[in-house]
């Protein structure tokens, strides 16, 4: 039995199932609750060339390094046709840092220009395999996830980035060319499950 | 020489001092085959900002201390401009000689220590004693429980 068993330890390791490039859009119908006090379902959100569905949340500082860029990509792409949401999946703070106060106040002083929603029970993020923040997925016109990773390859600074994988990844989309780099990654804070 | 130099830490208090070193993935994977056959080794990757990694931390460190055929490897994810901050809470929490910070891009890091890890923190991996092989990895804070029953599995692998 240990003979057996010591293949299956070497070689089986499974974390979260993150959602695969070419998957369709989980969750769309989940009731959100969104900063402005209204609900809000990804289908809601969806723009009608794309989505781009961000995991984030109000402290962690690689969200705070970044999100100068949530605010420049929903900026430059939402006229474009892509609907942006943020979804703040970590349910075991929204007694906390993470209430719905505390977003409010988070997203008025960053100026964020799209919605910004609770994720009861961490449900979406359970569903995407979203593990960290920011987490970035990117889906078509068909809801089929194109792109999932990072925004770039510079959290601290916009102006040094070399790889801007999010905005190529959208660029691309539009133009109906293949994604180039439909993968990245990036380091975050984990995700606050209940 | 050695022991003069030894005498003069004790002197000066400085010998506890933890040496922080920047690092790739590369290096450290180096660093990791270099125990094959000799020990186990934890590969923990943390924060300062990630609170799991800091809860989970002195009970890695105390591992260290109590199991002689484990060697912890920690590196701090942390931004380059922490490097003070980071060197400080390691004294606190009583590591000693050696340390580690990443140095080089994310994806680089990341792809280049697992392929399945997403990025998110804490992570650890277990290689085996003998085989040098990955025993267990997991990202997240885990149970002491969790983290015994892996190094006992390297231990005899």
């Amino acid at each position: 039995m240990k003979r057996i068993l010591t293949p299956i330890l070497f070689f089986t390791f499974i974390l979260a199932a993150e959602l695969e490039i070419g998957a369709s859009m989980p969750g769309m119908d989940y009731k959100l609750e969104d900063i402005s006090g209204e609900t809000i379902t990804l289908t809601d959100a969806k723009g009608n060339k794309g989505t781009l569905v961000i995991f984030s949340c109000n402290t962690c500082p690689w969200v705070i390094r970044w999100e100068d860029r949530y605010v420049s990509i929903a900026d430059t792409y939402t006229s474009k046709g892509i609907g942006v949401i943020a979804v703040n999946s970590n349910a075991a703070r929204f007694n906390g840092d993470d209430s719905m106060e505390e977003m409010i106040r988070h997203a008025d002083k960053n100026n964020y220009n799209f919605p910004y929603a609770q994720d009861p029970g961490s449900k979406l993020a359970t569903e995407f395999g979203a593990t960290k923040t920011p987490h970035i997925y990117l889906f078509d016109n068909n809801d089929m996830l194109v792109y999932r990773g990072a925004i770039d390859d510079n959290a601290r600074n916009a102006r040094s980035v070399d790889e801007p994988f999010l905005a190529n990844a959208i660029d691309q989309l539009l133009s109906d060319s293949p994604i180039e780099k439909p993968i990245s990654k990036a380091i975050g804070c984990s995700i606050k499950f209940p | 020489m050695k022991k003069l130099l030894m005498f003069i830490c004790v002197l000066t208090f400085s010998c506890g001092k933890v040496d922080l070193l920047p690092t790739t993935a590369s290096e450290i994977n180096q660093k990791i085959k270099s125990y094959k056959g000799n020990k186990v080794v934890l590969l923990n990757i943390w924060a300062l900002w990630c609170v799991p990694c800091v809860e989970e931390f002195p009970m890695i460190v105390d591992l260290d201390k109590e199991i002689d055929e484990l060697e912890v490897i920690f590196v701090s994810a942390d931004f380059e401009d922490q490097f003070d901050e980071v060197r400080s809470f390691l004294d606190r929490k009583g590591v000693r000689e050696v340390s580690y910070i990443k140095q080089e891009k994310d994806e680089a890091f990341i792809t280049g220590i697992h392929s399945s890890w997403t990025g998110s923190l804490p992570f650890t991996i277990l290689y085996a004693k003998e085989s040098g092989k990955i025993v267990d990895l997991w990202e997240g804070k885990e149970s002491e429980l969790r983290f015994r029953a892996a190094i006992n599995i390297a231990l005899s692998s």
